[in-house]
């Protein structure tokens, strides 16, 4: 039956349009999990300084394909990769790539907040420090001030540096890291499901960031919420059973999409 | 409301209290059985932390002593003599005399040896009773036996009765116990010895098992690939958990002494056989608080571009730590009452010294503890006792130290 299905994939094989020289350029990826194939030649752009956002049912594979970016998959020992993932024109996948330098140029948020059980600033500064990027302790307070303010958290929490992250609320919590990630000044960040954890008035405070944040950064977000697909993002892509279904500007794909799979799930008759 | 589901409401109700009181009953059962340990060791340890002894005047004006060369038995031996014994012959005088503690002339040596002005004075020393005395002040004697079933003669009987009715008695509390190594005379025999032995030992095991362990487990649980090499070796380290610890001991004498030619007898070769069987403790202890730690945070630190160390130890390392510092304690404290395996490598020599490093020859608590319970003299009852009791306290401390080291390093999510 995988098999039946593969191919009916392949002939159905995806390519988005896209500007010229998008910043992240996959093609043709697989990943397979030991034997088991989770993405099946997924080819995709992503537009610098864009918000695109990846929908599509649990399982489809989108979660993984965000890992792929910015190789955290390299830690599961049975999975594999094939394809080839270009980030400025630099295949990421390359053996002479260090992957922690990699990763420092890519930041991530995960579906769960995960501070790290430090203080509030040591959390922030975490980045800096490993990357040895600041040493000197003021220059450190103004990043962390800066990250904290560009992620809408230092109002909230300016007098409370010292007590642990761990101690936040959720939605503050998924600040938190956010302002960690954007400490070391990624070029691009990944969110995996950032809101989904969180309530509506804390979602609306990270989509609000999100939207501020593309100004500098470009975002690749996977949601299950279709309402915010269309809200944060430029781009969206539909994955379906370890296949990119479709792609294209969000407005067209929630509005007039290309493929029948796609329409019946923007249009919930369907995942 | 509906009659099954009010009868099943009930049933689980009862099921649930049923439970909770089996719960506290064996709890108070264990609760029971500890305080009769605990109270019936100290109930007969007693004894053992008090002696009997003689102020005896030691006269060493009139005398004129020759510094270097001192015979402190014979000063003992006349001074005993100036107490009023009544003997005229040859046999009464070595009865008379066995009546105190051969452990008296090594006091009156140390004194004379720390005050070397005393050599010219009159003055009055603490001699202890020797162990048969002793009990005699502490239990009495049935009379009723026939005289060479007893212990003590009549004579003897008459002359410990004098010194009480002279006054000369006292009752001392027994720092020899504490302060004094091993000895054949349970009036002088002391815990010292074998607590030192046991801090040395425990102390090697601490330096060569801790760092190994849990170097090991982290290697495991973050580098090694999963094969079937990886698999091999975590199925013998359990295993190894689980090997009797007399099979250690075999394993020492063998390697260590054997074929290293380590000394014998030495806290040095004890630890690195503790260390055997501590080692797989830790190892599994390290392991699941290392898998304890939510995976949430070394993604965390992978994403923010940590390599796997930093991962290891900035992050998985400190969470892990209260864990990893239980299991080690609760590896120590098993070896540290453990006895098997330092008999096979010669722990259970009769040492008197307090061993100096982990080199000389020494005795561990649990071995001294054995020793004295295989000994002879009644006298050694209280001590064993004593012993043990030294034994459960430190157990006590150290456990103690792991739940205050646990609460310093909890890391709050």
């Amino acid at each position: 039956m995988v098999d039946s299905m593969n191919k009916n994939i392949e002939t159905n094989g995806v390519r988005s349009s896209i500007s010229d020289n998008p910043l992240i350029d996959c093609q043709d990826v697989d990943v397979y999990y030991g034997d088991k194939q989770a993405l099946y030649s997924v080819c995709l752009g992503i537009n610098e300084k864009e918000v695109t956002s990846l929908i599509g049912p649990s399982g489809c594979g989108k979660s993984t394909f965000l890992r792929c970016l910015n190789r955290m998959n390299d830690v599961i020992d049975t999975c594999s990769i094939t394809g080839c993932i270009k980030i400025n024109g630099e295949d990421i996948y390359d053996p002479n790539i260090d992957v922690v330098e990699l990763r420092s140029r890519i930041g991530m948020v995960f579906q769960k907040p995960n501070p790290f059980p430090k203080s509030v600033f040591d959390n922030v500064a975490y980045g800096p420090r490993l990357h040895g990027r600041i040493i000197e302790k003021a220059d450190m307070s103004n990043k962390v001030e800066e990250s904290l303010v560009r992620a809408g958290l230092w109002d909230e929490i300016k007098d409370r540096l010292n007590e642990p992250g761990t101690s936040l609320s959720g939605g503050q919590q998924q600040r938190l890291c956010i302002a960690r990630a954007i400490a070391v000044d990624p070029q691009i960040i990944l969110m995996d499901e950032p809101c989904s954890a969180l309530d509506p008035i804390a979602t609306a405070k990270i989509e609000e960031l999100i939207d501020e944040l593309k100004a500098k950064y470009t975002i690749v977000i996977v949601t299950h919420s279709m309402q915010q697909a269309a809200r944060v993002s430029q781009r969206t892509a539909f994955f379906h059973l370890g296949s990119l279904i479709e792609v294209g500007d969000t407005e067209n794909i929630f509005r007039s999409p290309e493929n029948e799979q796609t329409e019946a799930y923007v249009t919930g008759r369907y995942g | 409301m509906n009659k099954t589901i009010r009868q099943l409401t009930l049933k689980r109700q009862f099921a649930e209290k049923r439970f909770k009181f089996y719960g506290q009953a064996s709890l108070f059962l264990a609760l029971i059985m500890l305080v009769v340990i605990i109270s019936s060791m100290t109930y007969r340890s007693i004894p053992a932390f008090t002696n009997y002894g003689l102020n005896l005047n030691i006269n060493l004006s009139q005398n004129n002593i020759d510094k270097d060369n001192i015979n402190y038995r014979r000063l003992i031996r006349e001074n005993i003599f100036l107490l009023d014994s009544g003997c005229e012959d040859r046999k009464c005088r070595r009865e008379f005399s066995r009546l105190f503690s051969s452990g008296a002339a090594y006091e009156l040596k140390d004194s004379l040896e720390n005050d070397p002005s005393l050599l010219k004075k009159d003055f009055r020393k603490f001699i202890l009773f020797s162990d048969d005395a002793d009990l005699f002040y502490k239990f009495g004697i049935d009379k009723n036996l026939p005289e060479n079933e007893r212990r003590l003669s009549d004579r003897e009987i008459s002359w410990l009765s004098d010194f009480q009715e002279a006054g000369l008695v006292e009752k001392r509390f027994s720092t020899n116990f504490f302060t004094n190594g091993d000895s054949r005379e349970p009036e002088i025999a002391g815990v010292l010895g074998a607590v030192v032995g046991s801090l040395y030992t425990i102390l090697i095991t601490l330096i060569i098992s801790f760092p190994i362990g849990v170097l090991s487990a982290i290697y495991l649980e973050s580098f090694a690939k999963k094969n079937r090499l990886t698999d091999f070796i975590e199925v013998n380290i359990n295993n190894l958990a689980a090997v009797p610890s007399i099979v250690f001991g075999l394993l020492g004498l063998a390697l260590f002494i054997n074929f290293f030619g380590m000394p014998r007898s030495a806290p040095l070769v004890g630890g690195c056989v503790l260390s055997l069987m501590t080692l797989p403790v830790i190892i599994i202890a390290t392991r699941a608080s290392l898998q304890a730690v939510p995976p949430s945070i070394r993604e965390a630190a992978l994403a923010m571009g940590a390599s796997e160390m930093q991962v290891v130890f900035q992050h998985l390392f400190p969470a892990a730590l209260p864990g990893i510092l239980t299991g080690t304690i609760i590896g120590l404290a098993r070896a540290f009452g453990e006895s098997a395996p330092l008999l096979l490598i010669g722990m259970v020599a009769f040492v008197v010294d307090i061993p100096g490093s982990v080199t000389d020859p020494a005795t561990a608590l649990p071995v001294q503890v054995y020793l004295w319970a295989d000994s002879p003299e009644r006298a050694f009852v209280a001590k064993t006792s004593a012993a043990t009791l030294v034994l459960i306290f430190l157990l006590i401390v150290i456990n103690l130290a792991a739940v205050i080291l646990r609460k310093k390093y909890q890391l709050k999510w």
